[in-house]
């Protein structure tokens, strides 16, 4: 891993250096769709409120001991310091701005102006009640490309409804399908429908702007985080009209394979997930785990057997599994060219050699953090591979490099803001959910 | 809508005039190239004479008994669910890329071609002579994206996986299920769809580039990498704190009420917060008991956890999924239900927007697609935007279509957004039969007479 600082080698070559993205977005689906862009080196400006400040920078007043925190220390500024936070805003500005003043619209309306995006996830019409609609910010910004992602999208009645990604799963019919055998629906451990919606976003962004670049014209974006979480499991719904079936909970195992699965291995809670795709990969396994009911010709010889016999298979591997470590199971299988990959946890990914050669993770110095190490970007670009530039911002840190610089106002006239509460760099309340 | 192609026919997709040359198979790589392909690029689907993508033996298929997968050796059907799906708006051109004359052909087609999507192991296309580096030379601005499992680099470049293996090295796995079983992989194969996605992105990134520079290149995705990068809770957590992240089952991680619990027809999100919004579930569930101070915090509610759940459940399983959805949407709060299949297709919601697109394929019949992922909308508008203009010029000029006929309540641009007509740059045509753009493709872009067209399908090029 190496270290980024604040680096800027290369930037001038990065393919989206020349877009500028004002940023209202919060939590998770927008920051991810943002963060992708600002891997490809767009210019993202982070807005937020003093009053309402990103709700993953965590509560203005945390109780102690919360993991989010380095060393689950919140420290006198904790919105500065959370790490959710903090993994999804590195390389973007950040900003802050009250629209609940006149002064304040002024210089909103400023920052549209010199925007090619502005993009928002509010709860749906919550900019169009201060005023903001696609129309009246067009008319700022003529070829303006305006991404609004509610949960719900822009019509419909359940328009004004809200959800998190966790709810997302649900409604998508991802929660339908994941579970243990015979047992209820189950969340995944993540929000799926966040980043889903992150990058579905970020990839048709892209293109409206391409498109822009080509007509002139400008597009509204509207998002449903719900169909966009659909999308993803369009087969089963071609499926369920198919057949007439609705998806089984199969715990980890395949409709298509077996076995597939994961298997308890040495340690406290360490397990393999280990699948054979066809019969080379079985004779292989079988091999592995030895045993006069594997040798060959036994019922486990073909796929039907496998998949008839599936509950003593998967006692016979996890027995071989049981006293061995994951990481040693894998490396013997897959020299086989069986697919077999460690279940792995915090410790195993930062510690894996192959996503330590590959730099998967990176390594960031933030002014209120200390170095620590955070996902990277999530693709290698030959000609422009792009680079953490800087980390996060704490709240209102770029506000004098944005108000100055590049709206050209006055050092007393971004002291006047400051005084007035219109700008500033630490927070009034928060509103957590 | 129900037609081949929906759109009315008549307006471009954002994308038009990109070709991408799709060298990609199940997964990861198909759905990154329908992305393009629904949005209007000319994507042509290389298959392998016979057999085609392997996913089209893979069910369901629309006749309920036929097996799932085929065996080996049996006619690919042209109508599994899978297939159908990942791969609408494409042509399918067959071609043997292990004979000198279907690279040939393949190479003839790389200099009008903007994009390369690939996902077959690395080093297959190197060995080949089709690598990056061999294609470059044909196509300097060419962009290449190659999605593998663990990438074109590293200790685990060559390690086999199926979604299963890759949901677990990226971490995922391991937060997913209840903590005395066994870690759970989620039921749709989101690592390797969520890196098409991605891969999508970047090569959308890469493409702007090449037009700007002149300059191509090549992306490697990994799946694995693309499973890290969303370990946001998990991943941050342990970097932070060294705390280590663990599975909580349905219950959020730290919080109470705050999942998936069982209800009368199946099963319902509750979602307890923000704390300003608790009281409002006392009065939905007609619980007294639910205000109790205790549980007004949200520490206080994941300490009394097992009690707050016991306060809920009577109501809960007394009541339909989607009257305590909307029973908690109307208070303000972010409730869902687990939807089914049967549910997702009929849902109020998804119908008012017209989500859905009807495509007739022929063989298999007319199924209810879902459509576009993100609308997104060109307006067109008078020359000035109206409030400067003061007076909205009279004629309407576009320049994504010469559309008149296009209704402007065609359902899309709803909430008064818009003044002009406006349109989804989305374009739907069935999936394509194996083979089937072959001379089309041959005849029309390479200038191959159908004497040499009959001589190349003789050999079992084509």
């Amino acid at each position: 891993m190496t270290t980024k600082h604040q680096a800027n080698n290369g930037h001038s070559h990065q393919p989206l250096k020349n877009f500028r993205v004002l940023d209202l977005s919060r939590i998770w689906a927008g920051p991810y769709c943002t963060k992708l862009m600002a891997d490809m080196g767009a210019e993202i400006i982070k807005m937020e409120s003093l009053s309402v400040y990103d709700s993953h920078r965590g509560p203005i007043n945390p109780a102690r001991g919360i993991a989010a925190y380095p060393d689950c220390e919140p420290g006198d500024e904790p919105w500065n310091r959370n790490g959710w936070f903090n993994c999804l805003h590195m390389s973007k500005y950040g900003i802050s701005l009250e629209l609940t003043t006149e002064t304040g619209r002024k210089v909103f309306e400023q920052l549209v102006a010199i925007s090619d995006v502005v993009i928002e996830n509010f709860r749906q019409g919550s900019l169009e009640r201060l005023g903001y609609s696609y129309e009246t910010l067009r008319r700022i910004r003529p070829d303006l490309i305006y991404v609004s992602m509610p949960a719900f999208g822009n019509s419909g009645p359940w328009q004004k409804y809200l959800a998190y990604g966790i709810g997302q799963e649900q409604l998508s019919g991802m929660a339908h399908m994941t579970g243990y055998r015979n047992e209820g629906p189950m969340k995944s451990g993540i929000n799926h429908g966040d980043p889903i919606t992150g990058s579905h976003a970020a990839g048709v962004l892209l293109a409206a702007l391409r498109y822009r670049k080509r007509t002139g014209k400008g597009m509204f974006v509207d998002v449903s985080q719900q169909e966009s979480a659909v999308s993803l499991i369009g087969a089963d719904v071609l499926a369920y009209q198919m057949t007439g079936k609705e998806p089984e909970r199969r715990g980890n195992r395949s409709p298509y394979f077996a076995p597939h699965n994961s298997y308890q291995c040495a340690g406290d809670d360490r397990w393999v997930a280990i699948s054979a795709t066809n019969d080379e990969e079985w004779r292989q396994l079988a091999k592995q785990v030895g045993g006069p009911e594997l040798a060959g010709g036994s019922r486990f010889s073909t796929l039907a057997g496998r998949m008839e016999h599936e509950d003593h298979l998967d006692e016979l591997i996890s027995g071989w599994t049981a006293d061995k470590k994951a990481y040693d199971i894998c490396h013997l299988l897959q020299k086989e060219g069986v697919p077999a990959s460690p279940v792995m946890g915090g410790p195993d990914l930062l510690a894996d050699p192959h996503y330590e050669a590959r730099g998967t993770f990176v390594r960031v110095n933030h002014e209120q953090v200390g170095e620590m190490t955070y996902p990277g970007i999530p693709w290698k670009m030959s000609a422009t591979p792009g680079e953490v530039r800087w980390a996060s911002p704490t709240l209102g840190q770029h506000n004098r490099q944005i108000y100055g610089e590049l709206l050209g106002i006055p050092a007393e006239g971004i002291d006047d803001l400051e005084t007035q509460g219109i700008i500033g760099t630490k927070p009034t309340g928060s509103r957590i959910i | 809508m129900t037609t081949e192609s929906s759109n009315n026919g008549s307006l471009p997709g954002l994308l038009e005039g990109v070709r991408v040359i799709d060298l990609t198979h199940y997964l990861s790589g198909p759905y990154c190239t329908k992305l393009m392909a629904t949005l209007g690029a000319d994507v042509i689907k290389i298959e392998r004479p016979g057999t085609g993508d392997p996913i089209r033996k893979f069910g369901p298929f629309p006749k309920a008994l036929t097996p799932s997968p085929l065996p080996d050796g049996e006619e690919p059907h042209e109508s599994g669910a899978w297939f159908l799906y990942l791969n609408t708006s494409k042509k399918s051109l067959t071609l043997d890329l292990h004979s000198d004359a279907g690279k040939d052909i393949l190479k003839s087609l790389i200099p009008s071609a903007q994009i390369v999507v690939e996902n077959f192991a690395p080093g297959t296309l190197d060995k080949l002579g089709l690598g990056y580096p061999d294609l470059q030379k044909l196509n300097p601005a060419l962009v290449m994206t190659s999605i593998t499992n663990y990438g074109q680099t590293g200790p685990y470049r060559d390690w086999k996986a199926t979604e299963l293996n890759l949901y677990a090295a990226g971490g995922l796995m391991y937060i997913t299920g209840e903590p005395e079983s066994e870690p759970l992989k989620e039921g749709a194969p989101l690592a390797q769809l969520g890196a098409g996605q991605t891969a999508f992105v970047a090569t959308m990134g890469a493409l702007m580039h090449a037009e700007d520079t002149g300059q191509g290149q090549h992306i490697d995705m990994s799946i694995a990498d693309y499973a890290t990068n969303i370990l946001e809770n998990a991943m941050m957590q342990y970097s932070y704190s060294g705390e280590e992240y663990t599975r909580v089952g349905n219950r959020g991680y730290g919080r109470a009420a705050w999942g998936i619990y069982p209800c009368q027809d199946g099963y319902v999100g509750i979602i307890s917060g923000p704390d300003t919004r608790w009281p409002e579930i006392a009065g939905i569930m007609d619980r007294e008991e639910l205000s109790d101070p205790r549980f007004a915090s949200r520490n206080g509610r994941l300490i009394n956890a097992d009690e707050v759940d016991a306060l809920m459940l009577p109501w809960l399983l007394d009541h339909d999924k989607v009257d305590i959805f909307k029973a908690g949407q109307e208070a303000g709060l972010g409730f869902g239900f687990v939807a089914t299949m049967e549910d997702i297709l009929e849902m109020e919601q998804l119908t008012a927007r017209d989500y859905f697109v009807d495509i007739d394929h022929g063989e298999a019949g007319t199924f209810r697609y879902p459509g576009a992922p993100i609308r997104a909308t060109v307006t067109t508008y008078p020359q000035s935007p109206p409030c400067e203009g003061g007076e909205a010029a009279a004629s309407q000029s576009s320049q994504v279509g010469q559309d008149n006929s296009a209704p402007l309540t065609d359902g899309r641009p709803q909430g008064g957004r818009t003044t002009g007509s406006a349109h989804d740059h989305w374009v739907y045509y069935r999936a394509p039969h194996l083979g089937e753009h072959t001379e089309e493709i041959l005849g029309d872009a390479l200038g191959q007479s159908s004497g040499e067209i009959a001589h190349l399908r003789g050999q079992g090029v084509i």
